[in-house]
Protein backbone atom coordinates (compact mmCIF):
# COMPACT_ATOMS: atom_id res chain seq x y z
CA UNK A 1 0.00 0.00 0.00
CA UNK A 2 2.69 2.32 -0.61
CA UNK A 3 1.48 3.03 -3.32
CA UNK A 4 -1.64 3.83 -1.79
CA UNK A 5 0.35 5.89 1.21
CA UNK A 6 2.26 8.34 -1.89
CA UNK A 7 -1.10 8.41 -3.60
CA UNK A 8 -2.68 9.59 -0.46
CA UNK A 9 0.15 12.02 0.41
CA UNK A 10 0.12 13.29 -3.16
CA UNK A 11 -3.62 14.20 -2.89
CA UNK A 12 -3.05 15.33 -0.13
CA UNK A 13 -0.16 17.47 -1.15
CA UNK A 14 -2.65 18.64 -4.05
CA UNK A 15 -5.20 19.07 -1.92
CA UNK A 16 -2.79 21.85 -0.24
CA UNK A 17 -1.54 23.24 -3.14
CA UNK A 18 -4.73 23.87 -4.45
CA UNK A 19 -5.60 25.58 -1.23
CA UNK A 20 -3.20 27.56 -1.21
CA UNK A 21 -3.21 28.57 -4.64
CA UNK A 22 -7.07 29.27 -4.12
CA UNK A 23 -5.79 31.65 -1.52
CA UNK A 24 -3.44 33.51 -3.56
CA UNK A 25 -6.47 33.61 -5.54
CA UNK A 26 -8.41 35.18 -4.05
CA UNK A 27 -5.86 37.08 -2.15
CA UNK A 28 -3.72 38.54 -5.23
CA UNK A 29 -6.30 38.29 -8.42
CA UNK A 30 -9.21 40.18 -8.61
CA UNK A 31 -10.50 38.16 -11.57
CA UNK A 32 -14.24 36.99 -10.17
CA UNK A 33 -14.11 33.79 -12.36
CA UNK A 34 -10.85 32.07 -11.19
CA UNK A 35 -9.86 31.47 -14.59
CA UNK A 36 -7.18 29.15 -14.32
CA UNK A 37 -4.35 27.72 -17.06
CA UNK A 38 -3.16 24.13 -16.83
CA UNK A 39 -4.23 24.03 -13.08
CA UNK A 40 -2.37 27.71 -12.37
CA UNK A 41 -4.84 30.24 -11.75
CA UNK A 42 -3.75 33.50 -13.95
CA UNK A 43 -2.26 36.13 -11.94
CA UNK A 44 -2.51 39.04 -14.14
CA UNK A 45 -5.86 41.11 -13.27
CA UNK A 46 -7.79 41.06 -16.90
CA UNK A 47 -10.04 43.24 -15.72
CA UNK A 48 -7.65 46.18 -14.12
CA UNK A 49 -8.34 49.37 -15.66
CA UNK A 50 -6.85 51.50 -18.97
CA UNK A 51 -4.85 53.32 -16.71
CA UNK A 52 -3.03 50.95 -15.22
CA UNK A 53 -2.44 49.23 -18.42
CA UNK A 54 -0.80 52.36 -19.56
CA UNK A 55 1.21 52.64 -16.60
CA UNK A 56 2.70 49.53 -17.20
CA UNK A 57 3.70 50.47 -20.70
CA UNK A 58 7.36 49.90 -20.64
CA UNK A 59 9.90 52.50 -21.79
CA UNK A 60 10.38 50.75 -25.08
CA UNK A 61 6.57 50.14 -25.80
CA UNK A 62 6.44 53.87 -25.78
CA UNK A 63 8.86 54.27 -27.74
CA UNK A 64 7.10 51.99 -30.23
CA UNK A 65 3.73 53.71 -30.07
CA UNK A 66 5.69 57.01 -30.28
CA UNK A 67 7.59 55.93 -33.50
CA UNK A 68 4.40 54.44 -34.68
CA UNK A 69 2.20 57.79 -34.52
CA UNK A 70 5.45 59.56 -36.33
CA UNK A 71 5.32 57.42 -39.29
CA UNK A 72 1.37 57.05 -38.88
CA UNK A 73 1.40 61.32 -38.43
CA UNK A 74 3.71 61.34 -42.03
CA UNK A 75 1.36 58.97 -43.85
CA UNK A 76 -1.44 61.48 -43.18
CA UNK A 77 0.48 64.45 -43.89
CA UNK A 78 1.11 62.54 -47.01
CA UNK A 79 -2.24 61.78 -47.85
CA UNK A 80 -3.26 65.19 -47.30
CA UNK A 81 -0.42 66.96 -49.62
CA UNK A 82 -1.29 64.27 -52.44
CA UNK A 83 -4.69 65.55 -51.19
CA UNK A 84 -3.99 69.20 -51.68
CA UNK A 85 -1.75 68.81 -54.77
CA UNK A 86 -4.51 67.17 -57.03
CA UNK A 87 -6.63 70.08 -55.81
CA UNK A 88 -4.08 72.53 -57.10
CA UNK A 89 -3.36 70.49 -60.17
CA UNK A 90 -6.98 70.33 -61.02
CA UNK A 91 -7.14 73.99 -60.14
CA UNK A 92 -4.52 74.44 -62.67
CA UNK A 93 -5.91 72.44 -65.48
CA UNK A 94 -9.23 74.27 -65.16
CA UNK A 95 -7.80 77.39 -65.33
CA UNK A 96 -5.31 76.94 -68.60
CA UNK A 97 -8.59 75.28 -69.80
CA UNK A 98 -10.72 78.36 -69.37
CA UNK A 99 -7.77 80.76 -70.47
CA UNK A 100 -7.66 78.60 -73.60
CA UNK A 101 -11.61 79.00 -74.27
CA UNK A 102 -11.36 82.60 -73.53
CA UNK A 103 -8.13 83.05 -76.11
CA UNK A 104 -10.07 80.98 -78.96
CA UNK A 105 -13.26 83.55 -78.13
CA UNK A 106 -10.77 86.21 -78.69
CA UNK A 107 -9.42 84.43 -81.79
CA UNK A 108 -12.92 84.33 -82.94
CA UNK A 109 -13.97 87.61 -81.75
CA UNK A 110 -14.25 90.70 -84.40
CA UNK A 111 -12.82 93.44 -82.81
CA UNK A 112 -13.13 96.86 -84.05
CA UNK A 113 -11.73 100.53 -82.95
CA UNK A 114 -13.08 103.85 -83.54
CA UNK A 115 -9.11 105.21 -83.18
CA UNK A 116 -10.35 109.00 -83.91
CA UNK A 117 -12.85 108.48 -81.23
CA UNK A 118 -10.83 106.91 -78.81
CA UNK A 119 -7.66 109.51 -79.57
CA UNK A 120 -10.12 112.78 -78.93
CA UNK A 121 -11.57 110.90 -75.64
CA UNK A 122 -8.23 110.44 -74.81
CA UNK A 123 -6.86 113.59 -75.65
CA UNK A 124 -9.84 116.10 -75.61
CA UNK A 125 -7.76 119.42 -76.67
CA UNK A 126 -6.77 117.21 -79.64
CA UNK A 127 -10.07 117.77 -81.39
CA UNK A 128 -9.39 122.21 -81.16
CA UNK A 129 -6.51 121.23 -83.02
CA UNK A 130 -6.22 123.51 -85.87
CA UNK A 131 -5.47 120.67 -88.15
CA UNK A 132 -8.53 118.73 -86.81
CA UNK A 133 -10.47 121.71 -86.95
CA UNK A 134 -9.23 122.24 -91.08
CA UNK A 135 -11.30 119.33 -91.89
CA UNK A 136 -14.63 119.86 -90.47
CA UNK A 137 -17.39 122.15 -92.30
CA UNK A 138 -18.11 125.49 -91.63
CA UNK A 139 -21.45 124.39 -89.82
CA UNK A 140 -20.02 122.75 -87.95
CA UNK A 141 -17.23 124.79 -86.73
CA UNK A 142 -19.89 127.09 -86.00
CA UNK A 143 -21.77 124.32 -83.59
CA UNK A 144 -17.88 124.00 -81.91
CA UNK A 145 -17.97 127.75 -81.58
CA UNK A 146 -21.13 128.15 -79.92
CA UNK A 147 -20.95 125.08 -77.94
CA UNK A 148 -17.81 126.27 -76.43
CA UNK A 149 -20.53 129.09 -75.39
CA UNK A 150 -20.02 132.28 -73.32
CA UNK A 151 -17.72 134.16 -75.24
CA UNK A 152 -19.22 133.73 -78.77
CA UNK B 1 -7.43 123.68 -73.04
CA UNK B 2 -9.04 127.50 -72.15
CA UNK B 3 -11.96 128.10 -73.91
CA UNK B 4 -10.15 131.14 -75.59
CA UNK B 5 -7.36 128.75 -76.62
CA UNK B 6 -10.10 126.76 -78.59
CA UNK B 7 -11.47 129.68 -80.29
CA UNK B 8 -8.89 131.15 -81.79
CA UNK B 9 -7.80 127.75 -83.36
CA UNK B 10 -11.08 127.70 -84.73
CA UNK B 11 -10.68 131.36 -85.94
CA UNK B 12 -7.75 130.01 -87.57
CA UNK B 13 -9.13 127.40 -89.28
CA UNK B 14 -11.79 129.45 -90.67
CA UNK B 15 -9.09 131.50 -91.83
CA UNK B 16 -7.90 128.68 -93.69
CA UNK B 17 -11.13 127.43 -94.79
CA UNK B 18 -11.67 126.10 -98.03
CA UNK B 19 -15.39 127.90 -98.08
CA UNK B 20 -14.17 131.09 -97.90
CA UNK B 21 -17.61 133.04 -98.46
CA UNK B 22 -19.35 130.69 -94.89
CA UNK B 23 -16.00 131.36 -93.15
CA UNK B 24 -16.23 134.76 -93.87
CA UNK B 25 -20.09 134.81 -92.88
CA UNK B 26 -19.11 133.06 -89.27
CA UNK B 27 -16.23 135.29 -88.63
CA UNK B 28 -18.08 137.90 -88.91
CA UNK B 29 -21.34 136.93 -86.95
CA UNK B 30 -19.39 135.68 -84.21
CA UNK B 31 -16.06 137.01 -84.04
CA UNK B 32 -16.22 140.66 -85.15
CA UNK B 33 -19.49 141.10 -82.40
CA UNK B 34 -17.66 138.61 -79.56
CA UNK B 35 -16.97 140.96 -76.19
CA UNK B 36 -13.45 139.50 -75.61
CA UNK B 37 -11.30 142.21 -77.42
CA UNK B 38 -8.70 139.68 -77.82
CA UNK B 39 -10.93 137.04 -80.22
CA UNK B 40 -12.30 140.21 -81.91
CA UNK B 41 -8.31 141.23 -82.50
CA UNK B 42 -7.75 137.86 -83.97
CA UNK B 43 -11.50 137.97 -86.11
CA UNK B 44 -9.94 141.11 -88.03
CA UNK B 45 -6.74 139.63 -88.30
CA UNK B 46 -8.44 136.79 -89.71
CA UNK B 47 -10.80 138.65 -92.40
CA UNK B 48 -7.51 140.99 -93.54
CA UNK B 49 -6.11 138.01 -94.56
CA UNK B 50 -8.27 136.67 -96.49
CA UNK B 51 -7.92 140.02 -98.47
CA UNK B 52 -11.40 139.45 -100.39
CA UNK B 53 -13.80 142.56 -100.81
CA UNK B 54 -16.31 141.17 -98.36
CA UNK B 55 -13.96 140.22 -95.85
CA UNK B 56 -12.10 144.03 -95.81
CA UNK B 57 -15.32 145.70 -96.08
CA UNK B 58 -16.35 144.05 -92.61
CA UNK B 59 -13.07 145.46 -91.20
CA UNK B 60 -12.70 149.05 -92.75
CA UNK B 61 -16.78 150.12 -92.86
CA UNK B 62 -18.26 148.62 -90.23
CA UNK B 63 -19.27 151.29 -87.22
CA UNK B 64 -17.37 149.31 -84.26
CA UNK B 65 -15.49 146.83 -86.17
CA UNK B 66 -11.95 146.05 -87.56
CA UNK B 67 -10.23 149.57 -87.96
CA UNK B 68 -13.68 151.47 -86.42
CA UNK B 69 -13.38 149.01 -83.28
CA UNK B 70 -13.66 150.74 -79.87
CA UNK B 71 -10.75 148.97 -78.71
CA UNK B 72 -7.66 150.57 -79.85
CA UNK B 73 -5.42 147.75 -79.25
CA UNK B 74 -8.01 145.83 -81.83
CA UNK B 75 -7.83 148.84 -84.26
CA UNK B 76 -4.61 149.58 -84.26
CA UNK B 77 -3.88 145.83 -84.80
CA UNK B 78 -6.36 145.50 -88.02
CA UNK B 79 -4.39 148.31 -89.31
CA UNK B 80 -0.98 146.92 -89.00
CA UNK B 81 -2.67 143.59 -90.53
CA UNK B 82 -3.84 145.54 -93.69
CA UNK B 83 -0.31 147.29 -93.60
CA UNK B 84 1.03 143.72 -93.92
CA UNK B 85 -0.52 143.28 -97.42
CA UNK B 86 1.44 141.85 -100.41
CA UNK B 87 -1.28 143.25 -101.97
CA UNK B 88 -3.38 146.19 -100.84
CA UNK B 89 -4.99 147.09 -103.90
CA UNK B 90 -8.63 145.86 -102.88
CA UNK B 91 -8.27 147.15 -99.70
CA UNK B 92 -7.37 151.29 -101.10
CA UNK B 93 -10.18 150.61 -103.38
CA UNK B 94 -12.66 149.89 -100.71
CA UNK B 95 -11.06 152.82 -98.03
CA UNK B 96 -11.30 155.23 -101.19
CA UNK B 97 -14.73 154.47 -101.51
CA UNK B 98 -15.57 154.53 -97.82
CA UNK B 99 -13.81 158.07 -97.29
CA UNK B 100 -16.11 159.18 -100.57
CA UNK B 101 -19.41 157.76 -99.80
CA UNK B 102 -20.08 156.24 -96.29
CA UNK B 103 -22.46 158.12 -94.40
CA UNK B 104 -20.73 158.38 -91.13
CA UNK B 105 -17.82 161.23 -90.29
CA UNK B 106 -15.89 158.76 -87.94
CA UNK B 107 -15.99 156.16 -90.35
CA UNK B 108 -14.48 158.78 -93.24
CA UNK B 109 -12.03 159.85 -91.03
CA UNK B 110 -10.88 156.66 -90.01
CA UNK B 111 -10.57 155.65 -93.43
CA UNK B 112 -9.07 158.64 -94.39
CA UNK B 113 -5.95 158.33 -91.75
CA UNK B 114 -5.79 154.23 -93.09
CA UNK B 115 -5.71 155.12 -96.30
CA UNK B 116 -2.39 157.30 -95.99
CA UNK B 117 -0.58 154.99 -93.57
CA UNK B 118 -0.91 152.66 -96.49
CA UNK B 119 -0.04 155.30 -99.31
CA UNK B 120 3.25 155.87 -97.14
CA UNK B 121 4.06 152.43 -96.41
Amino acid sequence: MQLGRISLHTTKALQANTQQNTANTNKLSTNPFGVSFKGNVIQADVFQSAKKAAEKVSVMQRGKLFASAVVGGINSFNEAFKTRMNNIVSFGKKFTADVIEKLDRIGSTEISFDMSGIANRLFPDRQYSVKNLSTKSVDELKAMWQGIGQLA
Amino acid sequence: MENNAKIKNIIQALGQHKDSDAAIELLTELGTNCPDDEIRELTAQALIRKNTHESLRVVLIHQGKGINDLSARVAMTAINELLSLKDKGEAIKILDDTIKLHSEEDVKNTARSVRALMTFS
